[in-house]
């Protein structure tokens, strides 16, 4: 019999206590996860604010000199890199999804708890890569967007774009692993009658998040291995002379970058489709369009990207086609906007902080949307692109539209998190200064942007006339600043001094309101039943939920249950706390640091931590990866293991990235300006490697029929042949590469060469991946430490494998037989 | 040999009687695309030959050795809307540079 994974005492009667240093940096628990997201965003909001305060400074008057242009150039750089990567996302995903995901659908915990952790030290290894620019080689100084070419050596040489790409790279990992824990979470770890239309909005907007984060950010990666590549081994991927075109990043970017608005503006409308109900003590008015919404929101977002690029000349058909997808997407936004504004109608309203915020944040976020329709049209936007008017119109989105929710979100959620209420005068006070210092300095930006003022100049001259709106949008900066210093008051007020919050302190919809105030460990001590739409709603009131309006109006209070805890929750099984996250994110963040200056020990030593990780993590439950999910909960995907649901989900965000390198590889594979070119490719040769790795994949299901009938005996024999077809396989590529070499095709030869040796080697790469996944399982086959029960290793081993099988059969046909195929 | 059921989630996958008919149909259409590559005779129709070829095998692969299709709709949504998506994504990438390409300067 297995080994038992270790058990955490559950009788905590806070997640907030107990375990000490230790215990928070080794801890797995998704509420534990979220709070050190939380402090790691306040700490970056505060570096992004003061930037942001630095640029409002430079700009008080014209020929002004206080920061050098370089330094001013970094601080708008890390100013939007900060708030997008380190702050917004952070907060929303991994502060406020990680805390509420289980405890809105009624789990203990998130699907895998240790990448959960993993998430957030990579993400703040991200954010200290991205900031060691202060120490050593400045700050990256390329626009949160990087174009390339700006951002090639030749053109930046130094260390800071190398911050950055890096930097990205790593958060990029982390917030693709949160992407595929989220989604997993919530497909298959329900509770009990918890249908996808029973779910509370917030849980369908961090649904559909997580799938615009899996399929939009491999484009990035994409986008920054290619910079990473020219940056460090001297290729050509962006570099207009070598007949590259820097074009390719803007489309790979922009891939990510438009999906990437919605995957900050989804949750934000999740957050206001809870707490708007809440204060109004009415349900949310058009519960399925809302869904439908987002959905539709989500599935458009990947078909805009060309709005930010209409300057470049796509052509009148690709921007008419950019043009009618970005004025549809207005459509599902304004379903949103008109049911939360008839869910406010008629209801019995609380004039809390945190409905201020929302209902701010309705306001606001139309005025974005509004500027947002105008540069849907191709015409308007050539005039308004790279003007002040795009700066107010992204900030009416993301400060009016994303952080006004964030805010709201503090104040309605903060007693669940903390135990503690937020003064609600203070509250007031950072709502009024927030409106005041918003509008004051990003409505003015409209006008200097229609007047003509650049984005991102430096300074401007006396006679330009900006000078006046220039100022109060500094007036109103420091306005702003004042209102995020009460609110950090109102944080540390409360943290130290604050009202004690109960269980259910805004008399509440979801299953988070039933727990006491903060939650215990393990969120739930007996898991809930859902029978409804606002299931604790249900549960208090019964479904008649108006008679909760009627008693309130009636003057009686709601008879709001404390939530029942038995005697005895021993037999709660919670997942036991790993130090390998840590120790794995701190690898990473050696290998980025050494690769950047060049002291390859730390890479070494880094890669070795990583290695050793991995091992470590693999081996910590004697399962083998098993994270002793709850015996209880049985899966709401249909009897669907969740690790099959996750590996599923990372293939599929594979796709993207694999599309990615193989449209590069079409579109470059003809624009070389020397050296060989498709001709040199050895068809004999990858045929017959195609046939090994085809029958890599007979022998990988074989070994899986074998298992799961508990033949242990072919279930070696099969393993091993996949082993050994693999290992062919790389072989042949091996030789396939040093042949090309000896013809005289390197890496950097063209572009034909690097897009080439980018896209089959990091196939190659996840082929050397599966092989040794593979021999893992094969040693635990050859131990005895396989079997029948634990076929889902196998077939989860099968499934990668499977999938770069027909990644080749793809590249085969693509690359190999139509090379004599131009490229476009 | 029969059709063994998966123990986690009660679904039946198929035996090594289909595995290995799957083998041989990957077999032949991988013949076929090599010997395509080779006739020059086909090279009007080398593109779509090969997409559908390419396109045939992926599926089998997919539907047979990943289950697809004996594992219900969820594993098919979460591989295939990504899928789609990845190849729309291709597509458009490729239209936008054939664009761009015949509009730019020529390279030097």
């Amino acid at each position: 019999m297995a080994a038992q994974p270790k058990l955490l005492p559950v009788h905590q009667p806070s997640y907030l206590e107990g375990g000490g240093v230790i215990g928070w940096l080794t801890t797995i628990d998704h509420k534990r996860v979220a709070v050190m997201y939380l402090a790691s965003a306040l700490f970056f909001m505060a570096f992004g604010g003061l930037e942001a305060m630095a640029i409002r400074v430079q700009l008080w008057r014209p020929d002004n000199h206080v920061l050098s242009a370089a330094t001013y150039n970094a601080f708008f750089t890390m100013h939007g890199t900060t708030m997008i990567f380190l702050v917004v996302m952070p907060l929303l995903l991994g502060f406020l999804g990680n805390f509420l995901i289980p405890l809105q659908i009624g789990a203990r915990d998130v699907a895998f708890p240790r990448l959960n952790a993993l998430s957030f030290w990579l993400a703040l290894v991200a954010g200290i890569l991205l900031h060691l620019g202060w120490i050593r080689g400045g700050l990256p100084d390329a626009g949160w967007f990087g174009y390339a070419n700006l951002t090639e050596r030749y053109f930046t040489p130094g260390l800071a774009i190398d911050w950055w790409v890096i930097g990205l790279l790593v958060s990029g990992t982390s917030t693709v692993l949160t992407g595929l824990n989220f989604l997993t979470t919530i497909i298959a770890m329900r509770a009990p009658g918890m249908t996808y239309m029973r779910m509370p909005m917030f849980m369908w907007s961090m649904l559909v998040t997580s799938i615009l984060i899996l399929i939009a950010f491999p484009a990035l990666t994409i986008g920054l291995i290619f910079l990473l590549f020219d940056r460090f081994f001297n290729t050509h991927f962006y570099v207009a002379s070598a007949g590259a075109t820097p074009i390719l990043w803007q489309h790979l970017f922009w891939l990510f970058g438009h999906p990437e608005v919605y995957i900050m503006a989804l949750p934000a409308f999740g957050i206001i489709s809870e707490v708007v109900p809440t204060f109004s003590r009415k349900p949310l008015f058009g519960y399925p369009m809302m869904a439908y919404s987002i959905c539709l929101i989500a599935f458009l977002s990947y078909g805009v990207w060309g709005h930010h690029m209409f300057a470049t000349g796509m052509g009148p058909v690709a921007d008419s086609a950019f043009a009618i997808t970005s004025m549809l997407i207005a459509i599902p936004t304004g379903v949103k906007i008109f049911s939360w504004i008839a869910t406010v109608w008629g209801g019995s309203l609380r004039m809390t902080t945190a409905f201020y915020f929302a209902l701010g944040m309705i306001l606001e976020f139309t005025i974005g949307g509004l500027s947002g329709i105008m540069h849907a049209s191709a015409p308007i936007d050539l005039q308004q692109t790279d003007s002040y008017f795009v700066v107010a119109h992204f900030h009416y989105v993301l400060f009016g539209g994303v952080m006004f929710s964030i805010m709201s979100a503090f104040y309605y959620w903060w007693p669940k998190i903390t135990g503690h209420m937020l003064g609600e005068r203070l509250g007031k006070w950072h709502f009024w200064l927030t409106v005041v210092g918003f509008n004051v300095t990003f409505f003015p930006m409209h006008f200097l942007g229609m007047w003509g003022m650049p984005r991102r100049t430096y300074t401007y001259g006396a006679d330009m006339g900006w000078t006046h709106l220039n100022q109060l949008e500094t007036v109103g900066a420091f306005i702003l600043g004042i209102a995020f210093l009460l609110f950090y008051i109102n944080i540390f007020k409360s943290l130290v001094s604050g009202e004690p919050a109960p269980a259910d302190p805004w008399d509440g919809r979801s299953l988070e309101w039933s727990t006491p105030s903060p939650p215990p460990a393990y969120n739930f001590a007996t898991l809930p039943q859902v029978r409804g739409r606002d299931a604790w709603w249900i549960i208090k009131y019964g479904r008649a939920g108006s008679r909760g309006v009627a008693a309130y109006m009636s003057g009686q209070a709601p008879a709001s249950p404390q939530p029942a805890e038995p005697a005895d929750v021993d037999h709660i099984h919670m997942p036991a706390p790993s130090i390998f996250p840590l120790v794995l994110s701190l690898g990473v963040g050696m290998m980025g640091l050494g690769l950047i200056i060049d002291w390859y020990r730390i890479v070494i030593m880094g890669a070795v931590g990583v290695i050793l990780s991995i091992i470590g993590m693999g081996f910590e439950y004697a399962s083998y990866g098993e994270e002793s999910h709850d015996p209880e909960h049985a899966p709401s995907s249909g009897g669907i293991d969740v690790r099959k649901i996750g590996i599923w989900s990372f293939i599929g965000s594979e796709c993207v990235f694999f599309a990615s390198l193989i449209s590069t590889f079409i579109v470059y594979k003809a624009r070389s300006v020397s050296g060989p070119g498709p001709e040199i490719l050895n068809i004999p040769l990858t045929s017959f490697s195609t046939f090994v790795l085809l029958m890599s994949s007979l022998l990988m299901v074989l070994a899986l029929a074998a298992t799961q009938r508990g033949d242990k005996r072919w279930e070696r024999i099969w393993l091993g042949g996949t082993v050994l077809f693999g290992l062919i396989f790389l072989c042949g590529q091996v030789y396939e590469f040093t042949s090309f070499m000896r013809e005289g095709m390197g890496l950097t030869t063209n572009l034909f060469s690097q897009s080439f040796f980018v896209l089959v080697g990091f196939h190659g790469a996840h082929v050397a991946i599966g092989v040794l996944w593979l021999s893992v399982l094969l040693v635990a086959a050859m131990t005895g430490n396989l079997g029948k029960s634990r076929a889902l290793s196998i077939e989860l081993a099968g499934l990668y494998w499977h999938f770069v099988d027909v990644v080749w059969i793809i590249i085969f046909t693509l690359v190999y037989l139509m090379q004599a195929v131009p490229g476009a | 040999m029969s059709d063994i059921a998966d123990a986690h989630s009660g679904q039946v996958h198929p035996g090594a009687a289909t595995y290995l008919i799957i083998a041989a149909f990957l077999i032949v259409l991988t013949a076929m695309e090599i010997t395509v590559f080779y006739v020059h005779a086909l090279r009007p129709v080398l593109v779509p030959v090969l997409i559908v070829l390419a396109a045939a095998k992926f599926a089998l692969v997919a539907m047979f050795y990943m289950h697809l299709k004996y594992d219900g709709w969820l594993l098919s949504g979460v591989f295939i809307f990504p899928l789609m998506v990845a190849t729309v994504l291709m597509v458009a990438l490729i239209l936008l540079f054939t664009y761009l390409s015949h509009h730019l300067a020529p390279i030097a």
